[in-house]
């Protein structure tokens, strides 16, 4: 349960986790491109820093864009596990 | 009419416009939203991909990649001399996707696309792309062209066009007794107080008009008055990154003229021939 207090403190509620497993290349609402800025967020966010000022850092101004990277959960990190577990196996066997 | 730039820093400008009407304002704003065109990824041949992610989220993604564009060199598909549906070398530019994870993981960024014009490339290289897993692969060929906001949302040049009425602030220091209500209320902290107790107005330009000041003033009428000026704007416009910033103006603007000028010969020719309709 610890692992999962963490992720919610930096968002969660995701309906459409098909869709969005991975970081989407710009904000829904303005188009701004936010994908490149996701792997600099999320490493200092885990240092410790303060979300909200990494977000200013990255110059990243209006709320819609900030939701983007504040709400996001990267689903695709756990989903490559099985694929890679999956593939190996298939090679053993062969 | 007068313009003045009010800053510009890197893909963004904000400037006043005085001397116009809102009509005119919105219209600047509506053409650069979805008529000035830019470079996307349009088409994708996918010839392998067993990523996690499907085929149609893979050509979503490519889509919405920004693409440096270059509006001198290429032309809209439907303008072009080709009048191929796959186009040619003057309407369409190829980038080159071919990666494989091969023992360990390995993300796609948007600097694996190779571009064959080096000018119609990512304007960011560190764009997560996809994740691959181990042994997975992804090849394919996708084709850019120039394109309209009306279109697709990633045809549009910008992530901000915005515009808002000149603020105006008024204090009738007749009245005012300066009990500093307004300046502790105003959420854009517009007003300030003077060393001898006097309200003052010190950032015009970041009021919203949210009349706040209005509406706590103790006085009645209120001392203080808060107006828009609707002959006078204030734009902000931000780049995606395709275009510069001026180039996005300047391409709106060029195209308002051109559909000024098509008009006029409309309404010309159609003049002439009823003309001719009457002497017969
Ligand atoms: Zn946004
Ligand atoms: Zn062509």
């Amino acid at each position: 349960m610890q692992e999962q207090g963490s992720r919610r403190a930096i968002g969660s509620g995701l309906k459409n986790e098909g869709d969005y497993m991975i970081i989407p290349i710009r904000c829904f609402t303005c188009g701004k491109l936010i994908g490149d800025k996701w792997e600099e967020f999320i490493k200092r966010v885990k240092n410790g820093e303060p979300a909200g000022k990494v977000l200013d850092d990255l110059g990243i101004k209006r709320y819609c864009c900030r939701r983007m990277l504040l709400s996001h959960v990267e689903i695709i990190d756990d989903l490559i596990k099985f694929y890679g577990k999956r593939d190996v196996k298939n090679e053993n066997r062969r | 009419m007068k313009v003045q730039i009010l800053e510009k820093n890197g893909d963004s400008i904000r400037f006043i416009i005085d001397g116009i009407t809102t009509s005119l304002a919105n219209t600047l704003r509506r053409i650069i939203l979805s008529e000035v065109p830019c470079m996307a990824i349009d088409d994708v041949m996918i010839i392998e991909n067993n990523s996690v992610l499907h085929d149609e989220i893979l050509a979503l993604r490519l889509g919405l990649i920004p693409l440096k564009t270059d509006l001198d060199s290429y032309n809209l598909p439907e303008e072009c001399e080709c009048k191929s549906e796959l186009g040619c070398p003057l309407c369409r530019a190829v980038l080159i996707l071919d990666v494989k994870a091969e023992s360990k993981e390995r993300v796609v960024y948007s600097k694996d696309l190779i571009p064959e014009d080096p000018k119609i490339a990512p304007i960011s290289d560190k764009i997560p792309i996809v994740k691959l897993a181990p042994g997975q692969r992804i090849r394919l060929e996708a084709y850019a062209r120039l394109g309209k906001g009306k279109d697709h949302a990633k045809w549009q040049p910008v992530s901000a066009c915005t515009y808002r009425y000149m603020p105006e602030v008024s204090i009738d220091y007749e009245r005012c007794d300066g009990c500093g209500e307004c300046v502790n209320i105003c959420p854009r902290k517009v007003l300030d107080k003077s060393n001898d107790g006097k309200v003052e107005v010190r950032n015009l330009l970041e009021c919203i008009l949210c009349r706040d000041c209005i509406n706590v003033c103790p006085k009645d009428p209120p001392a203080i008055n808060v107006n828009g000026n609707k002959e006078s704007f204030i734009f902000y416009v931000e780049s995606t990154g395709v275009l510069p910033v001026e180039r996005i103006i300047s391409e709106a603007l060029k195209i308002y003229d051109k559909k000024c000028l098509e008009f006029l010969e409309e309404i010309s020719v159609n003049l002439n021939v009823s003309k001719k309709d009457e002497n017969n």
